[in-house]
């Protein structure tokens, strides 16, 4: 049983994770599916895997239900375990690498309830930082801000390190979606969200595309998807707008690179592609399975997971 | 973990699942006395408030009821799905009653939360159950066999699912079918279970073991499997959860003994089939699998029994246990820490009894003694085995270039005893395409691009154009491809000569009245009749005659004088007659600019409601290096001063003037909205205003200001979402190092499986991350002396260097494995590729992990490697790869310690290129990429990480700068001629240094060695051999590092060649099993030799006769491009129709009819499949119409 699916940077790598225990990586550049890497370590399901910015070399983060996050790295063509963390006392949940200029920090959600962040220091040393009880009985998704200057977006003066504030999104069993933003290097719950009456599932920040509102999308247990929308750069007043009321728990939502096209995944198998409209709605435009509206959905290659 | 507890002795029931926020209700237990005797009652509700920390659960409401409780339900009967707490509380009384409460009135704090109530049962109402498909419906159990069926809309009479069983019993447990509706269950304490049919209304099946030894206190229905169900046993004798399948109902199907006392109550997951709660006398909550029987989980509890214990319906990972101690506690299946929560808890304990003297003794009881567990371990684990919950089974992922990623589990639930391999499980890659016409759009504007079509093209855009000024841009564009520009400005502005010419006839025939006149010239244009204006326009168009005709008609002498001198020295001389007959003078300032030629002054004083008088002025009057200047003056005018309307028309001023830049600022600002559309409105006038300044100015083409940058990388965005990935890199712009630009060019490139082209791609594009710097000395025991960074060096090029570069003469027969299988440009690539990230590490040396570090760089791998590793069976291959290399040093040690020596002097082969730069960066960034990797291999080096850089010769000490993205192209033409003219045949192996190296157990021997068995393990190949050498993995991972950064720049997402996109692994098995003979590129069929040495003849040609560097530069990318061409001779993948037409297409260039080569390259170009064409064609073009203009 596969969780998750990650292609790189650019596209033309695959990784998988999966009930096996296993993750796999492929190379997918046009239309080919070759197994490149089947990652070996877990000790329990993987539920999600992510890849860090090629800057930092050919690297992948996994999680899994064996309350490991194992670091994967590319080194002269073998992917090696490269740093394994073993600091939760649950099922962790989900990964996430920070933007690439804040350096090579990841989040990991658990079901212990804790959010942790790994933050490479160099040589082969990981600094933890470990947010307890963030979210009680489990946080199930943690997706990052994108590095923005508050207050500025116009390119900072070349030499002068932009200020960035950090933050990242959390989702988890009380329901809750909340922001958390480094203070003086102290993580600290900067808002709390709610509107969504079960298992947050995932969320999703938006990529920011120049414009000063930042998004974030969350989906439930409840089958709602909520976008999440703050217009101020002190990031204090999000408001939510209900994009749909599915039947069925909504397990993943995806933003597109472009910030403009939402990806709702539902237990129904169901995959269906989202857009807002000039007037701020959000329309359906696509169901993957059945292939209808706007999107051509081509089945490029398929694999066997074994 | 625990989550919450509650200091009752009660009964419990959870708010249906629909109920959000989620609560609990607690009933005063019947049958339990806490240490204060007291029998008074009551009911509760509780909110389960998960973001509080603290292990209080809110009261929300509290009723004194005049009943205590054997059982409590909470049945969603009535339910709405709103925020208001609803549905049913069902109570199972001692006295034989049942009482329903409304909840949302117990909350409410009404008097009044009893909604019915009846006496109909004998004894103690200990079973009660709701059906889960009629929600109305619930089943209630008592003493004498009774059994219930309430109907909750009309309570007054219940029915019976049939006759009573005998003899008659306790009835303890009822349970509803949870697949069939009308199948119930009910169990006795006897041990027997009785299944009904109230269809039929008659017990169905009965259900017992034989040894009469079950004593019932548990039953529940599997949750998916309608004949299957569970009984728990109380009795201490058999303490045993027993599993029972109706269509084998004669014995259990499965006995569950984890309990070593009897088993108090069982709670079956509605969640998850494979989780089964069972607390027993043993003072255990268990959790097991009554599937399997193993137990997943046992709860941290205290070391009181538990009575009843309930999942929670809504949250699957929560549970509730009350307990004999008199406590509710709610746990959440999950694990975590419990830190914190346990003192708390004995705290409580014994304050709550600390002061009570409850039997008048005087003396304070003594705190209850709880034996403590043990271990006082703080982490508790959670569940064996992931619950169903939190598998999740579907998902969909964006990723770059518009793909998606999805996968689904159809089979979503995994049967116990499947394999899992029987499973198929797909991942799918979709292409979201959303924008459809912006897409259609940008592809008419490449297609016109690449065809040069543009005239046309902006005819239909002028055709298509909804707005009239939309049409007048376009008109504007138009005309920039046209001959005589500036004439066709002026009509455009509502200037002809033609009509000018008419006018001044009718002037002359019929006297009109002087009109107004105005002395300033610009304002009296829209009188055109009048006198006055003629004349303007007669000057705005050049024509002096009219003019001066004008001037003279009206008798305006001096004018007619002033202007018969700018006119000429006949016209002069004509004017000069008739000047004393007449004179006046009106319209001075528009003659003295055009006499003085001073327009700058008439364009930053004009009325800007006569910007079109001006704009005609200065397209007539102005010299050309002047041209654009005012041009630009005007429009800057407009946008400054003018109205909205006014600055939308300074566009068509930056059009005449050529000003890409200005004119994406003032057109950015006209439109609002980000729409993809409106950006393609904007980029296709760009485009072709730049297409247009090229051919008339002698501008540098690739020159783009930051905000055309930024609007071109926005579009470059676009179209790479929507995933024309090649299209968009062709439209970023290639001269510039705005960062996000190199970066999306970079992924770009890499995402289309090329590497970076270009001159910005020198730069590494994350260079600029300020990385801490890494400590240094991890490594350093492995390395020895002064040798070390050049052993590094070769090592870390894992791809030995091509024979004839790095080391002359030093063939290495197995390391162009990668070039022979795949395309040639493979090892350029690396070379060039590999360092970009790396050369990160260079600069901060921080990224080599500790863990990777001595497991991937052995100092002696560099040598092994090859030895060992490339070859299964080094015996067959009688040369030995590194043999050439012994030669050139004494060290016993097997490193290249002249390796640094050698490569200066292929760097004059190198200048002996066709390209001399090209060959010059070749060399660079060849070296560079090892260079840099040293930095990074030997984090603290010898002394450092400058070292390997310093023994390096001065062109290659370059090479971290130069670094990974050195243009590839450049490297292709370096390499292709190069390569095969260097190459030496291996030589036999007969140092003895080697020996011992080409031997794996001695390589195994040696202190680094155990490293690459790290590797090993983690991976294998699918397709090894099963018998190969473990020694062989650890090398053969290394050549693969190469393969995923590297991408051939020469594959085209066509292309059917396996080598490049294939696996690094796979490469590196033929690398190990090819023959030294395929080292070399696939050579070009020789029957299409002929198109290579054609085509690089005529540019050479036109090379040698072209003057000015921008053509030579066109010729020199041709050159370069042309090698896609190439390429696909030799993959052989061009249809027949396309290789005839090529053929033609020498024929005429042997024949110099360079036009006929032209039309041949149309009809190829018209007739084929872009896809085939589209990397050469373009190229091939602009050299046939080079030569043509050349005419070499």
């Amino acid at each position: 049983m596969i969780h998750d699916a990650q292609m790189d940077y650019y596209g033309t790598r695959l990784a998988t994770c999966s009930s096996d225990r296993s993750v796999k990586i492929f190379d997918v550049r046009n239309g080919g599916q070759i197994l490149i890497a089947d990652l070996r370590g877990h000790e329990g399901p993987v539920w999600q895997v992510a890849w860090a910015h090629p800057m930092y070399g050919n690297i992948l983060a996994s999680c899994s239900y064996d309350r490991k996050v194992i670091i994967w790295k590319e080194e002269n063509g073998t992917w090696e375990k490269t740093y394994e963390y073993t600091g939760h006392d649950s099922s962790v949940n989900s990964v996430c690498w920070a933007p690439h200029d804040y350096g090579l920090i990841l989040a990991c959600g658990s079901s212990d309830g804790a959010i942790s962040l790994l933050s490479y220091t160099g040589d082969g040393q990981w600094e933890v930082k470990k947010i307890s009880n963030a979210h009680t009985i489990g946080c199930n998704a943690v997706s990052w801000a994108p590095a923005v200057v508050p207050g500025s977006l116009i390119e900072q003066p070349s030499g002068q390190k932009p200020n960035y504030i950090k933050r990242f999104a959390s989702g988890g069993c009380d329901n809750l979606v909340k922001i958390w933003k480094e203070e003086d290097g102290q993580w600290k719950e900067e808002q709390k969200l709610e509107a969504h009456s079960d298992w947050v599932r995932d969320v999703a920040w938006a990529p920011s595309i120049g414009l000063p509102t930042s998004t974030i999308a969350s989906c439930s247990q409840d089958g709602r998807v909520f976008i999440w929308t703050c217009d101020d750069a002190s990031g204090n007043s999000w408001s939510p707008k209900l994009l749909h009321k599915f039947t069925d728990v909504v397990w993943h939502v995806s933003w597109s690179i472009t910030a403009n096209i939402l990806a709702v995944s539902g237990g129904d198998n169901k995959v269906t592609l989202w857009k807002e409209s000039v007037d701020g709605l959000w329309a359906c435009i696509s169901d993957v399975n059945k292939g209808q509206g706007g999107v051509s959905a081509i089945t490029e290659g398929q694999q066997n997971e074994q | 973990m625990k989550l919450k507890e509650i200091d009752r002795t009660a009964m419990q029931a959870w708010s249906p699942a629909l109920q959000h926020p989620i609560y609990l209700a607690t009933g005063t237990s019947a049958q339990q006395l806490d240490a204060t005797f007291s029998t008074s009652a009551s009911l509760e509700i509780f909110e389960l408030d998960l973001s509080d920390p603290s292990l209080d659960m809110k009261s929300c409401a509290t009723f004194s009821s005049s009943h205590r409780y054997h059982k409590l339900i909470w049945g969603p009967h009535s339910m709405t799905t709103g925020e208001s707490v609803s549905g049913v509380l069902i109570a199972g009384g001692e006295n034989g009653n049942i009482i329903l409460y409304d909840p949302a009135k117990i909350i409410a704090g009404d008097a009044e939360v009893i909604i019915a109530q009846k006496d109909k049962h004998t004894g103690p109402v200990r079973a009660l159950d709701v059906n889960i498909f009629q929600t109305n419906l619930v089943a209630s159990g008592a003493n004498e066999s009774e059994i219930y069926i309430w109907d909750l809309n009309n309570f007054a009479t219940p029915m019976t699912p049939g006759v009573k069983t005998q003899p008659l019993e306790d009835v303890s447990c009822i349970a509803w079918n949870r697949q069939v509706q009308h199948i119930l269950a009910s169990a006795s304490p006897s041990g027997r279970a009785t299944v009904w049919d109230l269809r039929k209304n008659e017990p169905i099946i009965k259900v017992s073991d034989h040894n009469n030894r079950m004593h019932c206190s548990g039953l529940a229905w599997h949750p998916d499997i309608a004949t299957q169900m569970v009984l728990a046993s109380e009795d201490d004798r058999l303490p045993v959860i027993q599993m029972w399948d109706l269509r084998f109902a004669s014995s259990p199907l499965r006995v569950l003994e984890n309990h070593t006392r009897g088993v108090l109550a069982i709670a079956w997951s509605m969640a998850d089939p494979e989780l089964l709660l069972s607390c027993g006398k043993d003072a255990k909550i268990l959790c097991s699998n009554p599937n399997t029987g193993e137990v997943l989980y046992e709860l941290p509890t205290n070391t009181q029994w538990c009575f009843d214990i309930q999942w929670c319906p809504r949250n699957p990972a929560v549970l509730s246990a009350a307990s004999f101690d008199g406590r509710i506690s709610v746990y959440s299946i999950m694990g975590g820490s419990a830190d914190g929560l346990r003192q708390k808890q004995v705290d409580q304990l014994s304050s709550s009894f600390g002061n009570l003297d409850p039997f008048g003794t005087g003396q304070p009881l003594p705190p209850l003694q709880l034996p403590q567990q043990t271990a006082s371990q703080s982490v508790i684990l959670p569940l064996k085995k992931p619950p169903k919950w939190i598998r999740r089974p579907v998902g969909a992922s964006f990723s770059f270039g518009g793909k998606l990623v999805t996968f689904e589990n159809t089979k979503a639930q995994q049967q116990p005893g499947i394999d899992q391999q029987q499973q198929r499980h797909h991942v799918y890659v979709s292409q979201v395409v959303t924008e459809k016409e912006f897409l259609a759009r940008s592809n008419q504007l490449q297609e016109a691009v690449r065809s040069e079509g543009f005239v046309s093209y902006c005819q239909n855009k002028i055709d298509m154009a909804q707005a009239d000024f939309e049409r007048s841009v376009w008109a504007f564009l138009k005309v920039n491809f046209e001959e005589d520009s500036r004439v066709k400005y002026l009509e455009l502005l509502g200037y002809r000569k033609e009509d000018l010419r008419k006018k001044v006839n009718v002037l002359e025939s019929c006297e009109v009245g002087e009109g107004q006149t105005n002395s300033d010239f610009l304002s009296i244009y829209f009188a055109v009749s009048n006198v006055d204006g003629l004349i303007t326009q007669a000057l705005l168009t050049g024509n002096f005659e009219s003019a001066v005709d004008l001037c003279l008609h009206d008798n305006r002498m001096a004018d007619a004088i002033i202007l018969a001198i700018a006119g000429g020295q006949e016209l002069l001389s004509r004017t000069q007659e008739k000047y004393f007959a007449k004179m006046q003078s009106k319209i001075t300032r528009l003659i003295t600019a055009v006499v003085t030629k001073n327009w700058k002054e008439i364009v930053q004083s004009c009325d800007l409601q006569n910007w079109r008088e001006a704009l005609a002025a200065v397209l007539t009057y102005a010299r050309p290096e002047e041209f654009a200047a005012l041009c630009d003056l005007l429009g800057n005018r407009l946008e400054s001063e003018g109205d909205s309307l006014l600055q939308t028309q300074a566009c068509l001023c930056y059009i005449c003037a050529g000003n890409v830049e200005k004119l994406v600022a003032c057109w950015t600002k006209a439109q609002d909205g980000n729409s993809p559309l409106s950006l393609q409105d904007l980029i296709e006038k760009v485009v072709i205003l730049r297409k247009a300044v090229q051919l008339t100015q002698a501008v540098d083409p690739n020159a783009v200001g930051a905000l055309l940058a930024e609007k071109m990388s926005q579009y470059a965005n676009l179209l790479a979402a929507q995933g024309s990935i090649a299209a968009a890199l062709t439209f970023l712009p290639a001269n510039t190092n705005q960062p996000n630009i190199v970066l999306l060019r970079d992924r770009l490139c890499r995402a289309q499986g090329e590497l970076p082209v270009g001159q910005e791609a020198l730069k590494a594009p994350y260079e600029r991350q300020p990385m801490p710097k890494a400590r240094a000395g991890s490594v350093a025991g492995q390395i020895q002396g002064p040798q070390a960074p050049a052993q590094q060096y070769y090592q870390q090029g894992d791809n030995p260097p091509p024979p004839g570069f790095i080391m002359p003469g030093a063939v290495n027969p197995n390391m162009p494995p990668q070039q022979a299988t795949s395309s040639s440009y493979n090892m350029y690539s690396q070379a060039g590729a590999r360092p970009p990230y790396p050369q990160t590490y260079q600069a901060t040396q921080q990224y080599s992990f500790g863990t990777g570090g001595p497991a991937v760089y052995q100092p002696q791998q560099p040598i092994t490697a090859p030895a060992s590793a490339s070859y299964p069976n080094p015996a067959p291959n009688p040369t030995h790869p590194y043999l050439p290399s012994a030669p050139s040093h004494t060290m016993p040690s097997p490193l290249y310690p002249g390796q640094p020596q050698p490569s200066p002097t292929s760097l004059n082969p190198a200048s002996s290129f066709p390209l001399p730069p090209s060959g010059a960066s070749f060399q660079h960034g060849r070296p560079g990429p090892p260079a840099t990797s040293v930095a990074y291999a030997l984090p603290t080096g010898s002394t450092g990480t400058l070292p390997a850089t310093s023994d390096l010769p001065a062109s290659q000490r370059t090479g971290p700068q130069n670094g990974w993205n050195d243009p590839p192209a450049l490297n292709r033409t370096a390499k292709k001629k190069k390569v095969p003219d260097n190459f030496m045949p291996p030589v036999p192996i007969t140092s003895p240094i080697m020996n011992p190296l080409a031997d794996p157990q001695s390589q195994m021997q040696q202190p680094p060695a155990p490293a690459p068995p790290v590797g090993a393990p983690s991976f294998q190949p699918p397709h090894l051999p099963a018998g190969q050498p473990v020694l062989q993995s650890p090398y053969q991972p290394a050549p693969q590092s190469l393969g995923p950064c590297i991408v051939p720049p020469a594959v085209s997402k066509t292309s059917t060649e396996g080598a490049p996109g294939a696996p690094i692994g796979n490469a590196i098995q033929h690398v190990q099993a090819l023959p030294t003979e395929k080292i070399t590129k696939k050579p070009i069929p020789e029957e299409h030799l002929i198109l290579k040495t054609t085509f690089e003849a005529l540019i050479q040609r036109c090379l040698l006769s072209a003057s000015d560097p921008q053509t030579k530069r066109k010729l020199d990318d041709a050159n370069k491009r042309l090698e896609f061409l190439y390429d696909k001779l030799r993959e052989q993948t061009l249809s027949p129709t396309i290789i005839s037409g090529l053929h033609n297409i020498v024929k005429s260039i042997e024949t110099r009819s360079y036009m006929e080569g032209l039309n041949i390259h149309t009809h190829i170009v018209s007739t084929s499949n872009f896809s085939e064409t589209s990397a050469f064609m373009p190229v091939l073009k602009v050299v046939l119409t080079q030569a043509n203009k050349l005419g070499v």
